[in-house]
């Protein structure tokens, strides 16, 4: 995973309203919670002082609870929205340096949104939508459309290339702003919230296309989301937002595991842990006598997958890491994750399980 | 959550009191007990003082003169004017000679052609009956003088509408410019527009269309710009996200996306430039109006009835077809459209060319019906036994004369009896307690303005005919509405009677009230009631309709009788409805009494067509310097607070 990011962030900041830019400059204002910010200057801070990566080839969810600066954040990864201050670079180029040209020619070629609305031209057929992309980058007739069917085959619209977005359900529109971000073959994916507007069994089965579509292709991708379900299901890792600030950024695991602070374990507090939590989290190191019995079961494997193993072999389960067992989990310790009692370390506290 | 809420002192005052209303009223009430007892000091009390007036006559009519002398040599008429109005003639012959080349048959088969592929094959059908009918009646002639001079008008106005338009949806600044002029364009009587470009270009055709362009233009640029600011933002910002230039944005999104207003602006476009068309027959349009006008004032019903049925059937064809254009919008492209346009192109070269073989390019006289006599011969006969003395209900011109004396006459009267302060007062109370100080304002210094320009009498000559009218279309309107909101049968059956009635020019509602009352101000009065109904009838419907289901359904668990939830929901919650019928009541009955000044009408209107008449255009501009201020006036009194919320913060 030591590659380089695609998109560095470094003390982000977005600030609207009157004389934006002096606040993230001066410590006594930055140090004001929003509601005084906005008493003493009219101003709102929609993201403050922000810095993340996104490594190449992760799914990296940005979640949050409306207003909590995430829908800003992602606009200014492509300076639809102009940050306030701070830095971002994308492949190492610093996005907010660039001339109109240029970004002109990263949104074109290197990184594609999808929106909650959809964002479709109502006029044009789906096939002319999902080529709108590839025709303003000055792509003739023919070429764009071809690329575009297949395009649209990839999401699963064939057949409804004559359509107009008006005839279309939720689903398949999404589908079509799906396929327009596709088109251009972009090197990042940025998504706004993409299936909030969808009811939840299509949103299940969009979900399962991303999954689908980030395991045949692995481009990296940016999803923003207020679902914490959506937020665990997709992301590799996540920044969990409030206020403006990201207040833990970690994989689903750490999140739910151990949460930074009283707001995200109030957050996490009904996620069912045992489908979260792998058991190199729940593990105890093995007793010496352990060896040679019990199930064995893989370091990433969920809590509930060992439930199962553990409940069938009716005894403790070795973790097995490359053919050398590296811990033990017993029934006890599966049920004090499943209740919530067994304390887990905060991160950087416990053994390391990945490199940080 | 740190809201807080400014609480005025409330403490030991009546509950009245607390009612903004009120408070207006008050402050209204101190500043006149000041201001009245020192106007009265200084000048009588009564109608408008002399010393207030200024003479506007000697110096428009030197202006008048010197524009004539000069029309030919000052550079700005050579090299401008001229010129302008050159290619309007030029353009307008033209279109004309290309008309009439092409023949009877060509016209009405490319007519039919361009309404089938538009809106479909009734429509076609019902523009080629329309167009036979014109013929049939002996008017084939006047309509396509009409039509040519149509055509240039409404070129030129999308043209010049879709330019202010795109600068007024592009630029904020632009907006603020355009929008409050536009706004007022669209209430002012098309009867003011008339002496400013006859003062200009003279009577005749480049007259005519200017006066129709630039009645026409405004809708097309209000719709253009509501339009552009009106597009999805969503779309336009995932179009952004795809790289796209500002001018891709444009032409790809911005405007495709406006394509439903931009139908409707034309469509508006087209209808307000033939009813203008209509009526600068005054001002030398020719064609149908001209026949109209011509028919009208020799009192020849029969002949107004046979000019008067084209440009309603006219009217008709052009509102579906375009409207059935705008409908067509988002549905989805028929396959071989393309070639279902060659076959009819086809067909239309083959009945052209055949219709110019047989030498039958002008309509043939034979297959003229001759209307007028026969309507003339019903005239009569009306004239004979109905005007007056029928049994019990009396006759149509026994109703007119009683309208006259026992409401028009005591009207006009009392509103010139009024102190000229007190009017003022009047317009400045009502003005301020349903709109703002702003547009209170506006109303007081146009009546104001009314007074200096030396026309108080007249004006409320005018005044009176509009209130009557207006009061009678509410009350009827009102009844109306509130029926059709109620009953869905009701609301079909009005529906089409609607539609035609909105789409018909003001000009031929003159027709039918002369052959019932004869001339005077009663018809006048009559004719703007018929004008102004359908839309006060459709707003209220509407506005009642559009109330919060919710409510009503909230209203009725609760045990409310229909006549309760009628009188308890649906008219305050229809509230702004009711009184944007009031405005456009106001606005609609302006326009026809003034120009009832042809059908003697009096007052402003006959200022105006007695100042084109005999050449007094110090006369007639001062009337419609006076119908312009009246109209402003009228509109800014009953104006609601804030015609349009602003967005956002």
């Amino acid at each position: 995973m030591d590659t380089a990011p695609v998109f560095s962030v470094e003390n982000l900041w977005k600030v609207f309203g009157p004389k934006a830019d002096r606040v993230p400059a001066d410590p006594e204002l930055t140090a004001l919670d929003p509601a005084e910010l906005r008493s003493r200057t009219g101003c709102t801070a929609a993201v403050r002082d922000v810095s993340f990566d996104v490594r190449k080839g992760e799914v990296f969810v940005v979640m949050g609870l409306s207003g909590s600066g995430k829908s800003t954040l992602v606009r200014c990864l492509t300076r639809l929205i102009e940050p306030t201050a701070g830095t971002i670079a994308i492949d190492g180029e610093d996005v907010r340096a660039m001339d109109r040209s240029r970004l002109r020619e990263l949104r074109r070629h290197r990184a594609a949104m999808v929106f909650q609305h959809f964002g479709l031209l109502p006029h044009r057929s789906v096939l002319d939508n999902v080529a709108y992309g590839l025709e303003i980058q000055g792509m003739g007739k023919a070429e764009r459309r071809e690329r575009a069917a297949e395009v649209v085959a990839k999401v699963g619209l064939e057949g409804m290339e004559h359509r107009r977005p008006g005839q279309l359900s939720g689903g398949q529109q999404q589908r079509v702003g799906l396929a327009r971000a596709l088109a251009a073959d972009p090197e990042v994916l940025l998504f706004d919230e993409p299936f909030s507007a969808l009811d939840p069994l299509i949103r299940r089965d969009m979900q399962e296309e991303v999954i689908r579509l980030h395991h045949e292709e692995g481009r990296t991708m940016v999803f923003i989301t207020h679902d914490l379900q959506e937020a665990l299901k997709l992301g590799d890792r996540i920044a969990l937002m409030r206020d403006g600030r990201v207040v833990q950024l970690g994989t689903p695991e750490e999140i739910v595991g151990a949460p930074a602070d009283d707001y995200v374990r109030e957050f996490v507090r009904d996620v069912p842990r045992e489908q979260v939590l792998t058991v190199r989290t729940a593990m105890r190191r093995p007793s010496a006598d352990q060896d040679g019995s019990g199930p064995a079961v893989r370091p990433d494997a969920t809590v509930s997958e060992a439930i199962e193993a553990v409940a069938r072999a009716g005894a403790p389960a070795r973790v097995v890491d490359k053919g050398r067992c590296v811990g033990v989990v017993d029934s006890d310790t599966l049920l004090g994750v499943v209740a919530g009692t067994e304390q887990l370390a905060p991160p950087g506290t416990r053994q390391p399980k990945e490199a940080v | 959550m740190a809201t807080i809420t400014a609480s005025p002192p409330r403490v030991g005052l009546p509950a009245f009191l607390k009612h903004r209303a009120v408070h207006k009223l008050l402050l209204l009430a101190v500043a006149a007990a000041i201001l009245v007892p020192l106007a009265n000091a200084r000048w009588a009390s009564g109608s408008w003082p002399s010393a207030l007036t200024l003479d506007f006559s000697q110096p428009l009519a030197k202006a008048s003169d010197w524009i004539i002398d000069n029309r030919d040599s000052h550079p700005l008429f050579l090299y401008f004017f001229g010129h302008v109005s050159n290619i309007v003639v030029i353009a307008v012959r033209a279109v004309y000679l290309t008309l009439l080349a092409v023949g009877w048959a060509g016209v009405t088969a490319i007519g039919a052609l361009v309404a089938w592929r538009v809106a479909g094959v009734k429509l076609a059908l019902g523009t080629a009956v329309a167009f036979l009918a014109c013929g049939l009646l002996g008017m084939w002639v006047p309509t396509m003088q009409t039509l040519a001079l149509m055509v240039v008008a409404v070129i030129a106005s999308v043209a010049v509408g879709a330019v202010l338009g795109l600068a007024a949806g592009l630029s904020d600044r632009m907006d603020r410019v355009l929008r409050p002029v536009l706004d007022t364009m669209q209430v002012l009587p098309a009867f003011a527009y008339l002496l400013p470009v006859v003062l200009v270009f003279g009577i005749g055709v480049p007259a005519a269309v200017l006066a129709t362009v630039i009645y026409a233009a405004p809708p097309m640029a209000r719709l253009t710009s509501l339009g552009l600011r009106g597009a999805d933002q969503g779309v336009l910002e995932a179009v952004e996200s795809l790289g796209s230039t500002a001018r891709q944005r444009l032409l790809t999104a911005r405007i495709p996306l406006a394509r439903k207003e931009l139908l409707l602006g034309l469509n508006q476009t087209i209808m307000m430039a033939l009813s203008m068309a209509v009526i600068a027959a005054v001002i030398g349009a020719g064609g149908l109006g001209d026949r109209v006008y011509q028919a009208l004032a020799s009192v020849d019903v029969g002949a107004a009835l046979a000019a008067g049925i084209p440009i309603v059937l006219l009217a008709v064809v052009l509102d579906r077809v375009t409207g059935a254009a705008g409908e067509k919008l988002g549905a989805e492209p028929e396959p071989h459209s393309g070639r279902g346009w060659l076959y009819a192109l086809a067909g239309v070269v083959v009945v052209a060319v055949a219709g110019r073989l047989a030498g039958r390019l002008d309509w043939p006289d034979a297959w003229i019906v001759n209307i007028a006599e026969p309507v003339n011969r019903a005239v009569d006969w009306m004239t004979a036994h109905l005007y007056s003395g029928v049994p019990v209900i009396g006759g149509t011109a026994d109703w007119a004369g009683h309208f006259t004396t026992w409401v028009l006459d005591p009207m006009r009267d009392g509103l010139q009896a009024l102190p000229w302060w007190g009017l003022l007062l009047i317009v400045a109370a009502l003005a301020w307690v349903i709109g703002t100080w702003r547009t209170a304002l506006t109303a007081v210094l146009a009546m104001a303005a009314i007074g200096v320009l030396g026309v108080w009498k007249p004006s409320l000559d005018t005044l009176s005919q509009v209130l009557a009218a207006v009061a009678v279309t509410l009350v009827v309107g009102f009844a109306v509405g509130i029926a059709a909101a109620r009953s869905d049968r009701l609301e079909r059956a009005l529906r089409p009677v609607l539609d035609v009635f909105q789409t018909m020019p003001q000009f031929v509602y003159l027709i039918p009230v002369v052959a019932l009352f004869g001339v005077g101000r009663a018809p006048a009065v009559a004719a703007a009631i018929v004008y102004a109904l359908p839309a006060v009838v459709r707003i209220t419907t509407q506005g009642l309709r559009q109330v919060d289901p919710a409510a009503l359904e909230a209203a009725g668990s609760l045990g409310a009788t229909s006549w309760q939830q009628l009188r308890q929901v649906q008219l305050p919650l229809a509230r702004p409805a009711l009184l944007l019928a009031v405005n456009q009541g106001l606005v609609l009955v302006l326009a026809v009494v003034v120009i009832g000044g042809l059908v003697g009408g009096g007052a402003l209107g006959y200022d105006v067509v007695f100042g084109l008449a005999q050449g007094d255009l110090a006369t007639g501009l001062v009337a419609g310097g006076a119908i312009v201020c009246l109209g402003l006036m009228l509109d800014r009194v009953t104006q609601p607070t804030e015609r349009r919320a602003k967005k956002g913060a």
